[in-house]
């Protein structure tokens, strides 16, 4: 097992390195304000058996939380996503793992996943040496479960009160990730808090572990690509007194001075509009090729028409350029009720206010989407709560030829919406501020979506029955009046009979 | 205004001005406006051709279409470039246009009626705003209307094979029309189409004669090219992409909304296809066969568990062969009345649609289904009135002539 804490700081909150005091198997400190990463990695060996039997199958498997709180970011953990649970999977090819979902839920609650067949979604389109990356979301307010997991499955008992401390710590956290890559057969686990004052005192169990601990602010780098740290690492057991660092590298990830809010466009009816409310429509970086886009992460009861969003001039009334990716196949008459996929994401280019003069003014772009029927309710109002995550905005520019943002120490990957940009891609955060209308200050939207009220519908069948009866009765009176006094005969047929009489 | 009427040149010319003018406004539109002039379901059609033609693919890659491969193969022009992407609007309006003058000649030849009426109530389709509209926004709804009308000119016209190809081509592209094959067939008997066998031993009136005497040529003529026609379009159509012709009708009764009721959902049908395919032909087909079809149709999509305003063109193009004999011109406060209940009563459920789609409020219970309802029984008691026109204009059109003789 290997630990890598950091504890980034604003410069004005410095640490002095005299208040740090370090042993041979801890460290510790009083009232460290920080923001805190915890980076853990395990080995197969240290997995439980059920754990390892689903990783057995997977080539690959990202795991990525955001609370429904916002936060405040600092660099360089700055990159976002839409408040939930996402999964990213791709199976080794030629298996089917049905274990996934049992243990996601073990794991995580009680999640509506049935099977990646069945529950997951594919991103990437089917190639023939490579096995498709499927993507799965599901609100998740809270990591309850997950503590409760790790605490009575991970929590060795010779390690156990430091294990339980830290543990319980995640039940505060902003984010969460779990990596699995088969080519480096390690489970790593991340956890991220934003700025608060922090009671540090941190111990390894076992002198095999490998436990680093970093405070470090951030400096300015030289290249607008790069990031620039600096501060003290420490390697526990191996250093007895806080080494000075500074170092840069370029980065993937950036934060911007603009943030946005979401919300419904009232009245929503079952075509809402999401509209998102932009601080600023200036380009983050000077030089550079970018583009504004959203990323949506929308539950099955509520998508977007491909078809609806391929006009140009509707695109252009809305303030949106281009669909850049939609999840394949969406249905677009199914109701919610009759479907087990986990709904669809998308990724659209935003059109913003292109004159330097408007640059610093708020402007809007309204995504256009439509709901499904959801499952009629007894709670006498006739309307179903529908949440539907905020949206992430990003700007997307190109960095120089030749940058490697591998070299990042806490560079992220597998985010859902990078995949569908190149390599080369920085990503300038625009961030979330909750400030639509009736989330309390979660970065959810609610919609009331009408349902057919079971509690006045108990007649609806008997009458419906009743009214077709009497239509259909009404028309055979008809036709009986008719046959009684002209017969089924023809018009010459009734000439003749005429004549005949005559 | 009897002098329009008088001049065919002066119809025809109305009429295709107007789809010419809607054709060129809705381009315009298209081109200038974020809401489109175009049929949603015209973007289905292009995109299957699209597909049909390029990638020799199935016009079913594009989701939500579910229609005739055949319907994309006919839209394959607008797969060649901008200006030809219109291609299909200006086929629906020919057919429009074909479907008119096909009224006429039947107003003309089997209701015997001198060429300005037959022009004053072809009209009623010719220059309908409604379905010159629908059919220049590209949708195909206009297409079955040519089809059915073709049907009926053929079959009194006595072109039974002929008759039983577009029955088969109708029933192929849209599912609906087979109902037209039971009165079609009640209505082919030996007095319309005299037997050429000789009628010496036509008195025995036992099951096996009667049953010999009611398979007359041309019955079985149009039911075996009408399957023959039906079956190899399915075939060649369908056999390279599995997809079964019903899917129109799995997808009717798969949509009421939801939960309502599944059992009632399948019993649903019954009204429905008694009344349309077979009482109603029984009784009317012999009497009038283009009101009878008018009446199945109108029962049909009265009865049906989906209901758009597109449906209503299905029997709209029957209009000009019922409304002459009809209790509602001859009784205009009837017939007012008639129209009234019929907007007003759509203009409800519409409203409460619109309370439901656009502004979210619950209506299902009681606004909508109530409208749903009233709208449903207004349309029982006009298709009421319809059978009882039928019945009696047997008569009514015998006793004219005689009134006309004692005046002059």
């Amino acid at each position: 097992m290997r630990q890598r804490i950091t504890f980034l700081q604003k410069p004005e909150d410095s640490l002095d390195p005299r208040a740090l005091k370090i042993t041979t198997n801890a460290i510790s400190t009083p009232a460290l304000k920080a923001a805190r990463e915890d980076r853990l990695t395990l080995g197969f060996d240290e997995l439980p058996q059920e754990l390892y039997r689903v990783l057995k199958a997977t080539r690959e498997l990202h795991i990525r939380w955001t609370s429904v709180d916002g936060y405040g970011s600092i660099p360089p953990f700055v990159s976002r996503l839409s408040p939930g649970l996402h999964v990213l999977y791709t199976p080794l090819k030629n298996s089917s793992n049905s274990l996934l979902c049992p243990t996601l839920k073990k794991v995580f609650g009680d999640l509506d996943c049935i099977s990646p067949e069945q529950s997951f979604t594919n991103v990437s389109v089917e190639q023939l040496a490579l096995p498709v990356t499927t993507e799965y979301h599901a609100p998740l307010s809270n990591l309850n479960d997950l503590v409760e997991y790790i605490t009575h499955k991970l929590c060795k008992r010779k390690d156990e009160e430091e294990c339980l401390s830290r543990v319980s710590n995640l039940q505060s956290a902003s984010s969460l990730e779990i990596d699995f890559d088969t080519s480096s057969h390690d489970l790593t686990l991340t956890a991220f808090w934003p700025s608060r004052i922090w009671n540090l005192n941190l111990s390894k169990a076992s002198p095999e572990q490998r436990l680093e601990v970093g405070i470090l602010s951030v400096e300015t780098p030289n290249e607008p690509e790069e990031l620039s740290l600096g501060g003290f690492l420490t390697v526990i057991g191996e250093h007895t007194k806080p080494s000075p660092t500074l170092f840069s590298f370029p980065s993937r990830h950036h934060s911007t001075t603009q943030s946005f809010s979401s919300s419904f466009l009232q009245p929503t009816g079952l075509h809402p509009t999401l509209s998102l409310n932009i601080s600023s429509s200036a380009l983050p970086i000077e030089d550079r090729a970018c583009s504004l886009h959203a990323h949506l992460t929308l539950p099955r009861a509520i998508f977007a028409d491909k078809y609806q969003l391929s006009d140009p001039l509707f695109l252009n009334s809305k303030n949106l350029s281009a669909l850049r990716y939609i999840t394949s196949p969406v249905d677009l008459e199914a109701p919610a009720y009759a479907m087990s996929v986990w709904g669809s994401s998308l990724l659209l280019e935003l059109s913003p206010p292109t004159q330097k003069s408007t640059s610093g003014i708020p402007w809007t772009a309204q995504i256009p989407l439509h709901l499904r029927y959801l499952l009629p309710n007894t709670n006498h109002s006739g309307l179903a709560a529908l949440d539907v995550p905020y949206p992430v905005l990003f700007w997307a520019c190109t960095a120089d030829e030749g940058t490697k943002f591998s070299g990042n120490p806490f560079d992220r990957e597998n985010l859902g919406y990078d995949g569908h940009f190149g390599k080369r891609t920085m990503f300038y955060h625009v961030a979330p501020s909750a400030g639509g209308t009736g989330n309390g200050g979660s970065l959810i939207n609610t919609l009331d979506v009408p349902v057919l009220d079971l509690g006045k519908s108990s007649w609806v069948e008997t009458g419906t029955a009743a009214a077709v009866l009497l239509g259909f009765l009404w028309v055979v009176w008809c036709l009986v009046k008719v046959l009684r006094t002209e017969g089924y005969g023809s018009r010459r047929g009734a000439l003749v009979a005429e004549k005949k009489k005559l | 205004m009897s002098r329009f009427f008088a001049s065919p040149v002066l119809v025809f010319s109305s009429a295709i001005a107007l789809r010419v003018v809607l054709f060129f406004y809705g381009l315009w539109q298209d081109a200038n406006s974020p809401v489109k002039y175009t049929d949603i379901d015209y973007f289905v059609f292009t995109d299957a051709a699209r597909f049909t033609a390029h990638t020799q693919g199935s016009p079913y890659d594009r989701e939500t279409y579910r229609y005739t491969p055949l319907l994309a193969w006919m839209l394959w022009p607008t797969t060649w470039s901008g200006t030809w992407f219109s291609f299909g609007k200006a086929l629906f309006a020919v057919g429009d246009i074909i479907a008119g003058w096909l009224i006429v000649i039947v107003l003309q030849s089997s209701n015997h009626m001198s060429l300005e009426r037959a022009l004053k109530f072809a009209s009623l389709w010719l220059l309908n705003p409604m379905v010159a509209t629908i059919s220049t926004r590209g949708s195909s709804e206009g297409l079955l209307g040519v089809m059915v009308i073709a049907l009926l000119w053929a079959i009194t016209q006595k072109r039974i094979s002929l008759a039983g190809v577009l029955l088969g081509l109708g029933v192929h592209f849209k599912i609906y029309p087979f109902i037209y094959a039971s009165s079609i067939i009640w209505w082919l008997d030996d007095e319309r189409v005299p037997s050429h066998t000789t009628p010496s031993r036509a008195e025995s009136s036992s099951i096996v004669s009667l049953a010999m005497k009611f398979c007359n040529s041309a019955r079985i003529r149009l039911v075996v090219i009408s399957l023959l026609t039906f079956t190899i379009l399915n075939t060649v159509m369908y056999s390279m992409h599995n997809f079964s012709p019903y899917n129109t009708l799995l997808y009717l009764s798969s949509s009421g909304l939801g939960s309502l009721a599944m059992n009632l959902e399948s019993l649903a049908f019954l009204p429905q296809l008694l009344l349309s395919a077979v009482i109603l032909p029984l009784v009317l087909a012999k009497k009038d066969l283009p009101s009878t079809m008018l009446a199945q149709t109108f029962a049909f999509v009265a009865f049906n568990k989906v209901c758009t305003s597109q449906y209503f063109l299905w029997y709209m193009v029957f209009l000009p062969f019922y409304l002459p004999n009809s209790s509602l011109l001859a009784n205009k406060f009837l017939g007012l009345s008639v129209a009234a209940l019929w907007v007003a009563t759509q203009g409800l459920w519409l409203h409460q649609g619109f309370q439901l789609e656009f502004l979210g409020k619950s209506t299902f219970v009681p606004g909508l289904w109530v409208a749903g309802i009233l709208f449903f029984l207004t349309n029982a008691w006009i298709l009421g009135i319809i059978v009882l026109d039928i019945g009696s204009s047997a008569t009514k059109s015998v006793m004219k002539p005689k009134a006309r003789l004692s005046k002059s």
